[in-house]
């Protein structure tokens, strides 16, 4: 069958052409505190942002009851912010959606699964990150069901380093 | 052991001051000094103290003092024992769990003329909303300051009454002052508002039967409006496996009230599409309200963050 898609196949061989970059870089150290933007983060391999709420070992800011090894990174499309205010008239800033890093130019609902480049550190994505209710509450905004599949992407750090504002995002 | 969802933010007292008449100024921060939730002038927090106890105070700093939330508490010996917690247990250096600040000033769009009334206590939201009119260059508001004789936060309050945007009613000379004798003729230009003794809110009220709605803003110490269905009844959870049975208040989710009942339920999304919070259900009538459950597994299973009871009675299995 012509129209049969081979999941296993284009998981393993295909090779996205894409190069995107580090717009906005972010961290809180503790639940519901506002971000704050930075012009690096120090990645530690296999634990998370220096400083952050979500390092593991330091867990101040679990809301839920899944504190989880492949949270160590959250990253969020630019093209997202640009969509909510298009599509929803909803101003959304890099500092509100509470993700660790604001990519422009990569794809990141296809990278669940693979490895990629962030900067000088290496990523995997493990899941797709849900959009939380509390987001609500915290910025005041209807943003829920607007995010729902675009709520950015949860990544394990496989090699750590610093990430800077500008950096490019590859393949890996 | 899982771990509990946080909900409260985390502060620890940096210092305390005496504000006058038995009143107790609390400074509080974050532990790193990092910036807090914003606030709208004159919001407030609920303040878990250590004694299981929750007490709402507000905000008394102007929001632009983003690193800070500023309460003043006075010290109330027959009262609920929150007052007395504050001031006779607390200290420089300890922690204090408070939740994001709710309600305050609206301020899109600012109005062109504010006049508030403040009952003892209840000035604290507006020394908030006087200090953020003053720093915005808004130079069209008045506080009206009923108090027994004292006038507690001098060094703050004296300045305000220099430039005559406070006038003080000294009900221990005069008597309370006609609240309606206070305010204006209604004025599409003009917010007025009132905090103070529950009394004196009703006074208000009356006073201003004929000003529209949206140009008042009374301060109450209430917590946040359930984003629910009007229509929404109370209703009782039977827990299958435990026996027990838990109320469900109207327009409460189940969640908050399993969670105050001390059951332990998973949740992440807490908006029905991500499915932690599943459980079965085995007898009544569920209201569903997710997005992840197809027709087959509502048959069995329900998520605790959003669904309720059609029935007054729903049993779960747990």
């Amino acid at each position: 069958m012509l129209d049969k898609v081979d999941v296993d196949r284009i998981g393993s061989t295909a090779a996205p052409a894409w190069t995107g970059f580090v717009r906005f870089l972010h961290l809180a150290p503790r639940a519901f505190l506002p971000m704050r933007s930075m012009d690096e983060l120090t990645l530690i391999a296999g634990r998370g942002i220096e400083g952050d709420r979500y390092l593991i070992g330091r867990e101040e800011g679990f809301y839920s009851h899944k504190p989880e090894e492949g949270r160590q990174v959250t990253l969020f499309e630019l093209e997202t912010l640009i969509a909510l205010k298009r599509d929803a008239n909803i101003e959304l800033g890099a500092h509100e959606h509470r993700r660790n890093v604001t990519v422009e130019g990569v794809p990141l609902n296809h990278l669940v699964g693979r490895r990629f480049w962030l900067g000088e550190t290496l990523l995997e994505a493990t899941r797709l990150s849900i959009p939380c209710r509390h987001i609500e509450e915290i910025t005041g905004k209807a943003i829920f069901d607007p995010l729902i599949n675009r709520s950015g992407l949860n990544c394990k750090i496989i090699r750590g380093g610093v990430v800077r504002i500008g950096d490019s995002v590859r393949n890996a | 052991m899982a771990k509990m969802p946080i909900t409260t933010v985390k502060t620890v007292v940096e210092s305390v001051e005496d504000g006058g008449d038995g009143i107790k100024v609390f400074n509080l921060v974050d532990p790193d000094r990092w910036q807090l939730p914003p606030f709208r002038p004159g919001a407030h927090i609920d303040l878990h103290l250590p004694n299981r106890l929750v007490r709402t105070y507000s905000l008394c700093n102007d929001p632009a003092e983003d690193s800070r939330y500023v309460i003043a508490v006075k010290r109330e010996a027959a009262g609920r024992g929150g007052s007395i917690a504050l001031h006779d247990g607390i200290g420089p250096g300890d922690t204090i769990a408070v939740s994001l600040p709710r309600g305050g000033l609206p301020l899109d769009p600012v109005a062109a003329r504010y006049i508030f009334v403040a009952g003892g206590i209840g000035i604290t939201p507006y020394l908030s909303i006087a200090s953020h009119l003053q720093r915005i260059g808004h130079d069209d508001f008045r506080v009206h300051f009923v108090t027994r004789g004292h006038l507690p936060f001098d060094h703050l309050l004296v300045p305000l009454i220099d430039d005559g945007r406070l006038v003080v009613h000294r009900t221990s000379e005069s008597g309370r002052p006609d609240i309606a004798s206070l305010l204006p003729e209604p004025q599409a230009d003009t917010v007025i508002g009132c905090c103070g003794p529950e009394s004196m809110i009703s006074d208000f009220e009356t006073a201003t039967r004929d000003w529209p709605v949206g140009n008042l803003h009374i301060e109450r110490f209430v917590p946040p409006p359930l984003a629910t269905d009007p229509d929404a009844k109370p209703y009782t959870v039977q827990l299958a496996r435990s026996g027990s049975e838990v109320m469900v208040r109207a327009g409460q989710s189940m969640l908050s009230a399993l969670q105050e009942f001390g059951i332990e339920v998973p949740t992440s999304c807490c908006g029905g599409i991500c499915g932690a919070c599943k459980v079965g259900w085995l007898d009544g009538k569920p209201l569903h309200r997710d997005r992840v459950l197809s027709a087959y597994e509502r048959e069995r299973f329900l998520m605790v963050c959003v669904a309720g009871s059609d029935s007054p009675r729903l049993t779960l299995d747990l």
